[in-house]
């Protein structure tokens, strides 16, 4: 069994073969290449909006202004970057359906941007607008958008070919936890993160050949669940250590990663629907 | 003579044996991890392009009219190195692993001659425009030189984007019937493809 919209969906077989024939899938066919560039561009924009937006709910970042002059700074170009990477989307899949009907990396991207969606307008901007406080409707928001996300990567991490793209997500988290962390945290976090690394090259290139792929599988997944869970718990200290202030405690700040995270597991699962 | 370095770039590492791949083409046939820098170099986009877009729009007055300029550039600028670190050193491995098909690209030349502009455009920003900054840090909407570093710092940037996705499509590739001045942009004759004009295969 498959995860790809077909084994879900095979009613829409007959549909999505018209897709490229008919407006505007067959209009934009022709400029694949330019449309595309109109959603690098919009996600690169939304990407930096909820960056920026999400790492000052962290605690990192624009800290000279309150949470919700940072979403005032950021909303229109946010909600700007969103409806033209959702547009652009529709335009390029329609000239593309049937690679996409067929792909579980879509998949996985459409369950993505559903938990970004919700994590972003249901909980990240109304905690931004509440200076980092959050009501009963965007914890409930919250759950529907973890579920929405961890959806996502479970589709992404038990697909073949594409699941090596998960690295972009463990990286990509590791990342905003090098930006956050300060002092000792920091020092053994990027001390245990460098050692994994160099298992990790030590295992690929030396210890098992690099054409061996029945013995890197496995172990590669290993390297990725232990990167996975060095960097769940530096999250955990950085939470528990920081605290709760005026601003939201750990959940609010939890939350936040988890919105940039689900825009980047949608923006992964996106780009390997062309490398599987 | 640029082209001989990308050759010697190209080989290095070769064993002895007739099939032995070079360091370049062993990177370039990997099954993952190709992909996965082609993927971050895309991905670090949100990171690198869009905290720049942001530190544009309010050098042009159109987002956080109210913070300083100073402020904006402080906790911004760092992220964005940052991503600009992860960009440069994702893409000097893609080009790395296929340096000749990217020397002979038309779309790699062009993204490398905007990159440049980008480059002069901030040198520019930080040691004559920015001299001025106490004047109008605090101002929603900053004097014209300020703002047509941004617009070019906005119009490169895209260029620098939008070239770069083009590289890989092969409307220009050296070998096939091109207009002349496509394959001088190229260095077509150069390549392992040669140049073919467009017109001669006519007749």
């Amino acid at each position: 069994m498959t995860m790809a919209p077909q084994d879900f969906l095979p009613g829409l077989a007959g549909w999505v073969a018209t897709l490229d024939d008919t407006f505007p899938g067959a209009w934009v066919k022709p400029y694949f290449a330019q449309w595309e560039v109109g959603h690098i561009l919009t996600l690169a924009l939304l990407g930096g909006c909820s960056i920026l937006l999400n790492l000052r709910l962290i605690g990192y970042g624009l800290t000279d202004e309150p949470p919700s002059a940072v979403r005032r700074g950021v909303l229109r170009w946010l909600n700007l970057g969103i409806v033209g990477v959702v547009l652009t989307g529709l335009l390029i899949g329609a000239s593309n359906a049937e690679r996409l009907y067929t792909s579980e990396a879509f998949t996985a991207k459409m369950l993505g941007l559903a938990g970004a969606l919700v994590l972003t307008y249901g909980v990240s901007l109304p905690m931004a607008k509440a200076e980092g406080q959050a009501g009963g409707g965007v914890r409930a928001a919250a759950l529907l958008g973890l579920v929405l996300w961890t959806a996502s990567l479970w589709v992404f991490g038990i697909s073949k070919l594409i699941n090596p793209g998960v690295w972009h997500v463990i990286v990509a988290a590791g990342l905003i936890v090098l930006f956050v962390t300060r002092g000792l945290t920091r020092i053994v976090y990027v001390a245990g993160a460098l050692a994994l690394v160099i298992g990790l090259l030590v295992m690929n290139q030396g210890v098992i050949g690099a054409d061996d792929y029945a013995r890197l599988d496995p172990t590669n997944k290993g390297f990725a669940w232990a990167f996975a869970g060095w960097i769940l718990a530096a999250v955990a200290v950085q939470l528990i250590t920081s605290g709760r202030g005026a601003e939201g405690g750990a959940f609010t700040k939890g939350m936040a990663y988890a919105a940039i995270l689900a825009w980047v597991t949608t923006a992964a699962a996106g780009r390997w629907i062309a490398f599987a | 003579m640029i082209r001989d370095l990308v050759v010697r770039l190209s080989e290095l590492g070769r064993g002895p044996g007739e099939y032995d791949p070079s360091w370049s083409e062993q990177l370039a046939s990997t099954l993952n991890v190709w992909s996965l820098l082609e993927g971050f170099h895309v991905l670090s986009l949100m990171l690198f392009a869009g905290t720049i877009f942001l530190v544009d729009f309010r050098l042009l007055g159109w987002s956080f009219r109210k913070t300083p300029i100073s402020t904006i550039s402080d906790r911004i600028l760092p992220l964005t190195v940052f991503g600009f670190a992860l960009m440069v050193l994702t893409g000097v491995a893609l080009f790395y692993a296929k340096p000749l098909l990217y020397y002979h690209n038309i779309w790699f030349r062009l993204k490398i001659a905007f990159l440049i502009v980008a480059s002069v455009n901030i040198l520019a920003f930080h040691f004559r425009v920015q001299r001025s900054r106490d004047q109008w840090d605090t101002a929603e909407h900053p004097p014209a030189r300020v703002k047509a570093s941004a617009w070019i710092s906005l119009s490169a940037w895209i260029l620098v984007i939008t070239f770069g996705r083009f590289i890989a499509y092969d409307w220009y590739e050296c070998g096939k019937p091109l207009p002349h001045w496509a394959n001088v942009a190229q260095s077509c004759a150069a390549s392992e493809h040669g140049a073919a004009e467009l017109g001669e295969t006519a007749k």
